[in-house]
């Protein structure tokens, strides 16, 4: 009987030493690879229903959320290398709607095998690309058009949409409301954001991740900046936030509404 | 002697080179360790404590039966679990349903040895805001070879102590299908798809009609080809038991606990946050034995839980057994 469990005890210890020769692919990365991108909107933590779901600010505004559309653009991945991989700019400008589902993941492609550590986006449109003249603007400036993420060629695109209606102490009849954002009179109001992946992106010829970004929407008009629609509901026709004091501030909470929530390999 | 010392080579140079290699596996350059408190996917992937679907197969319900040390028999068990994808404050909370119906036998090769063997069938299902899925089908097979290391000569003393220790395999007979580890219970298989490996030891001790069985077994599990590795697994339990036997029949009422600790499962070597975690369970249960032939049932209610970051929930599991003695 010895001599069983010696036999048991090499064929468990050879098994092990077979299969504990496990290949380690990182080594040679070559090829590309597609990268999926997810924008999936929040409002304060809670999964993001239009029309329907009240959410209430820390202003104590309650809000009916009827659009949310932002430009995506320029997006630029970091290797883990250290590299940067930018994504070709005449196909990087995108317009994610949370009334369509197939405009939330951006499917990006020929992406070199890599290891992806960050990934950075402008939300809105260059202003470099804007310097180009409508001719420059190819597909895009009919898509943001159709969109109606435009005012006027001069007066340009709008980088995010954000439109319900409200009601608040002050105010008890739902009320209009309109964010838009995009460049003033004095400003661009272009705004770029950098997020670390909290697990690698591991592109390769034969997986596509997929990147989930959680995009908390309360932080349009409820971020690091605090703007209270019933301040800005002139004569009771609704709060329409496309320049002033305000926008600038808006523009600020932007960059802070993005954060990660995890990444898929597979 | 000659003999002791090259098991203990051959069983030291297998718990090496399995630690060797996990360490390997775990150091995955530039992994970035940001621990947020997401999980994965509301489609598509997430954690998986094994211990919930296919490597249900034992777990820390274990394998042995207080009354017949060795049996062949016949197993059913069921656990339900809760899950959500953990993504939104007003996420939904899933419920699954486990079943397994078990083939399982310990049997004696030698006075000091004997193999257990596990042989699964699944069906499990689950509610989700879409509708029912259903998954079933021949899950992992588990062998088992223990060897007893130590008891207490009968007569000799009130106490009665058995030590025995072993290890085994789990042998990739069920399909892991990678599509599904995108739920929101990556256990939610039929099997893990991987070979794994499995260290056990078992404990008795007996004093007239009263026995304690205590049991702790590790589970080193590796990748599958999915580049898929599920986390390895402790589990432990121990049982009191009373036999009372009469004329006819023989009845052992049992109590206990049980727990599992699960590590971190990895994807492409890559640690999958949200994945590690563990369960401490209360059990109470019986065995009714006449002649040859054995009816048990038991009962495992969570004490305390920690599993996937709180996205699942496991709520109970119960079983019953029909064996006979060999």
């Amino acid at each position: 009987m010895k001599f069983q469990l010696k036999n048991i005890l090499a064929v468990v210890a050879i098994a092990c030493a077979l299969t504990s020769c496990s290949n380690d692919d990182d080594t040679k990365i070559t090829g590309e690879g597609n990268l999926k991108v997810e924008f999936d909107n929040i409002f304060g933590g809670a999964n993001l229903i239009l029309d329907t779901q009240i959410n209430t600010t820390s202003q104590s505004e309650n809000l009916k959320i009827s659009q949310v559309k932002y430009i995506i653009s320029n997006i630029v991945l970091t290797n883990a290398d250290g590299t940067t991989f930018t994504y070709p700019k005449s196909e990087s400008y995108f317009i994610v709607d949370e009334a369509t589902l197939s405009s939330q993941v951006l499917d990006l492609a020929n992406i070199p095998a890599g290891n992806y550590t960050k990934i950075k986006f402008g939300i809105g449109v260059d202003q470099e690309q804007f310097n180009l003249g409508a001719t420059g603007q190819g597909n895009f400036l009919a898509t943001a058009q159709d969109a109606g993420m435009m005012w006027s060629w001069s007066a340009g695109y709008k980088f995010v949409a954000f439109e319900g209606t409200f009601t608040s102490p002050t105010v008890a009849a739902d009320t209009s409301f309109m964010v838009h954002t995009g460049q003033t009179g004095t400003a661009y109001n272009y705004t770029e954001v950098t997020l670390d992946l909290p697990e690698n992106a591991l592109v390769r010829t034969n997986i596509t991740p997929q990147v989930h970004i959680l995009t908390d929407v309360a932080h349009i008009i409820d971020g690091t900046n605090k703007i209270n629609l019933s301040n800005n509901n002139m004569g009771g026709m609704g709060a329409m936030i496309m320049g002033g004091a305000n926008l600038p501030l808006i523009t600020a909470n932007l960059s802070n509404m993005f954060e990660i929530d995890h990444v898929h390999n597979d | 002697m000659p003999n002791i010392n090259m098991k203990k080579y051959l069983l030291l140079f297998t718990i090496a080179f399995q630690w060797a290699n996990a360490s390997v596996k775990d150091s995955v350059p530039n992994f970035n360790f940001k621990n947020y408190y997401n999980v994965f996917e509301n489609t598509t992937l997430v954690d998986d404590c094994d211990a919930c679907g296919c490597s249900a197969s034992g777990g820390s319900m274990g394998f042995a039966s207080m009354l017949n040390s060795n049996f062949v028999g016949v197993r059913y068990f069921n656990q339900v679990y809760r899950s959500t994808d953990g993504l939104y404050s007003n996420s939904p909370w899933n419920k699954e349903n486990f079943n397994t119906i078990q083939v399982w036998a310990r049997i004696p090769l030698t006075k000091k040895i004997q193999v257990s063997a596990l042989v699964p069938y699944h069906f499990h299902n689950r509610e989700t805001p879409t509708g029912k899925q259903n998954i079933s089908g021949l899950g992992d097979i588990t062998v088992l070879a223990m060897y007893q290391l130590y008891q207490t000569h009968k007569d000799s003393t009130v106490l009665v102590h058995t030590l025995q220790v072993g290890g085994g395999f789990k042998i990739p007979i069920g399909k892991f299908d990678e599509a599904n580890n995108g739920s929101v219970n990556p256990s939610y298989q039929v099997g893990t798809g991987s070979l794994d490996y499995l260290l056990a030891t078992e404990y008795i001790i007996k004093r007239k009609k009263f026995g304690l069985n205590s049991i702790l077994n590790y589970v080193i599990k590796t990748e599958n080809q999915k580049n898929y590795r599920f986390g390895n697994q402790f589990n432990y339990a121990s049982t009191l038991f009373y036999l009372h036997e009469t004329a006819k029949f023989s009845i052992v009422p049992q109590v206990g606990f049980a727990g599992e600790v699960y590590d971190s499962n990895y994807q492409y070597n890559q640690r999958v946050r949200k994945t590690s975690g563990d369960i401490f369970m209360g059990k109470i249960g019986f065995e009714i034995g006449k002649d040859k032939f054995s009816f048990g049932a038991n009962a495992m209610l969570p004490i305390n839980q920690n599993l996937s970051g709180g996205n699942v929930d496991a709520k109970y599991r119960w079983s019953v057994n029909f064996n006979y003695a060999l």
